[in-house]
């Protein structure tokens, strides 16, 4: 038994059971690569028919002759800059709201039961209203996305605040912080992991309004690549356009979410074992 | 000199807490307060420290009425209650967020020094023992240069070997600025250890049943004679304060209830 043992001792993490660097990345890989290979073949060999869902070859060659056109990065900025400011402002009225709502009490019975019933419209029926208000340009792709992400970041902020542990509090209530001392040094710190997966989810929702509006009407942007794409039939445009969205999206989510790791260093939570 | 002048909490749910305590406790000097559970020992602390205010009665510190957290006033609790978001530096520092850097991080740094603690201070509050966390804890309080520190069993959530040491660690600061300390515990032992007078609180609802003079000078041997009678003492009063059938005013007829119940 002992002689048989040994060798598993000096044998390298790598073998039992943690798997090297490389491999996980390489894994999650695994499927979509997979279904790209077998459908260009499919339609190589003509068992599919490419023309309604283009193979993968075709999408690549269209993403790089929108490239090269100057035209994909065009309308990637204008969305980019579109979610960035929508999100800026969701993201600040969001916080602010929470933090006053959550800290004083007689605000919150005051604001929160309009927000929460505001909150139960669905955002894009706010779009013609939007589009009366503040024209049919930038401010209303921009104030819908804003209210988009409001709503997740508020009520983020909302329940972390209110579920930050009474002992905690009290060690500020001793030190005799002030109502702002109190939610910049305790209640705001002690909140930040559930504002931080709040301002993921808001992000997320960005994104998604981002599209609801340049479906709706907009001369430039990826969701005007989608609506061109459609209406002169060119599915690989389309298809070109999820992609950049997808690219997008996953890339602003990382970036976010590596901003936050180093502010989340200290928490001590199953979650939080790299 | 810290003053509590016939002070009563009841709370919303009715349940009186503590009725007609009073007590003087002198600049300086050393109480424990024991108890069965439920007599208002933590209670008595958090009107002290001003997190919830008295239903009648007043509390004075140097003759000025306490009516909220006080500056003077500092608290342990029970559990450390670290931020977590903060290092041990940080958390020790909490308090002194209005001085000046230099002066801060200079009395950080004698601060944890005083805990021997000094290798610690980049630490996460999550890497320490819960000693070393309670250290930090009374370093954060002791900063502040309380007139009076009080302490919610302190101690009750260690083992023997370190709450013996921190007892020792606790007795060590004090000489330094010599603050009132206002000790609740469950721990008849640790009350004498520390005490120059122990107060026994009774429940139903709380109110001081006796006070007993430990009168030993220290520093004080756990094994010495004198050590074995003021606990003693203490126990009985204990076992008398648990009896419901006799009150304070006869309280020379021995209760059934033994001592062994009075926790």
């Amino acid at each position: 038994m002992t002689v048989s043992a040994e060798p598993n001792i000096s044998e390298p993490a790598a073998s039992r059971g943690r798997l090297p660097r490389w491999v996980r990345p390489a894994l999650g890989l695994a499927v979509p690569l997979a279904a790209a290979v077998g459908w260009e073949a499919a339609v190589r060999t003509g068992l599919g028919d490419g023309r309604l869902v283009p193979p993968p070859s075709v999408i690549l060659a269209t993403l790089a002759e929108l490239t090269r056109s100057g035209d994909l990065g065009r309308h990637a900025i204008a969305t980019v800059m579109r979610v960035a400011s929508g999100f800026a402002l969701g993201v600040v009225a969001g916080t602010l709201l929470g933090a006053v709502t959550a800290y004083w009490r007689v605000a919150r019975h005051l604001i929160d039961p309009t927000l929460q019933a505001l909150r139960a419209i669905p955002s894009i029926a706010w779009v013609p209203l939007f589009i009366l208000w503040f024209g049919i340009f930038e401010a209303s792709k921009v104030i819908l996305i804003a209210v988009g992400v409001f709503f997740p970041v508020y009520l983020g902020v909302l329940g972390a605040i209110l579920s930050v542990d009474r002992k905690i509090v009290e060690v500020g209530r001793v030190f005799r912080l002030s109502g702002p001392a109190m939610v910049r040094r305790i209640l705001l710190p002690a909140a930040l992991p559930t504002y931080v997966v709040s301002l993921r989810a808001g992000l997320g929702l960005g994104w998604m309004f981002v599209v609801a509006a340049e479906i709706m009407g907009a001369s430039e942007g990826l969701g005007y690549l989608l609506v061109d794409g459609q209406q002169l039939g060119k599915p690989a445009q389309i298809v070109a356009a999820i992609i950049a969205f997808a690219v997008l999206g996953k890339l602003s989510d990382s970036v976010l979410a590596m901003a936050a790791a180093p502010l989340l260093r200290w928490e001590d939570a199953f979650g939080a074992r790299r | 000199m810290l003053v509590l002048d016939h002070v009563a909490k009841t709370y919303a749910n009715g349940v009186r807490a503590l009725d007609g305590v009073s007590l003087e406790v002198a600049p300086g000097e050393i109480v424990a307060v024991v108890g069965g559970s439920g007599c208002g020992k933590s209670t008595m602390l958090r009107l002290i420290c001003g997190l919830d205010q008295p239903s009648r009665g007043r509390i004075l510190l140097d003759g000025t009425p306490i009516s909220g957290p006080h500056a003077k006033i500092g608290i342990v609790f029970q559990e450390p209650r670290l931020l977590p978001w903060l290092t041990v530096a940080g958390n020790v520092g909490f308090g002194l967020s209005d001085r000046p850097g230099a002066q801060r991080r200079h009395r950080v740094a004698a601060a944890l020094d005083r805990v021997g603690l000094s290798e610690k201070a980049q630490a996460w509050p999550r890497e320490l023992s819960g000693g070393q966390a309670q250290r930090v804890a009374l370093a954060r309080a002791l900063i502040m240069r309380p007139e009076v520190l009080l302490l919610d069993e302190p101690f009750s959530a260690l083992d023997a070997f370190t709450r013996i040491d921190l007892q020792d660690h606790l007795l060590d600061l004090w000489t330094d600025l010599k603050p009132t300390l206002v000790v609740v515990t469950h721990d008849v032992d640790e009350s004498i250890v520390l005490a120059d007078r122990v107060m026994i609180m009774c429940p139903h609802p709380g109110r001081i049943f006796a006070e007993i003079d430990a009168g030993l000078p220290r520093p004080r041997d756990r094994q010495s004679a004198a050590f074995d009678f003021a606990k003693r003492r203490v126990l009985a009063a204990l076992d008398r304060s648990l009896d419901r059938v006799v009150t304070t005013d006869d309280g020379e007829t021995k209760s059934a209830a033994g001592a062994a119940l009075w926790w």
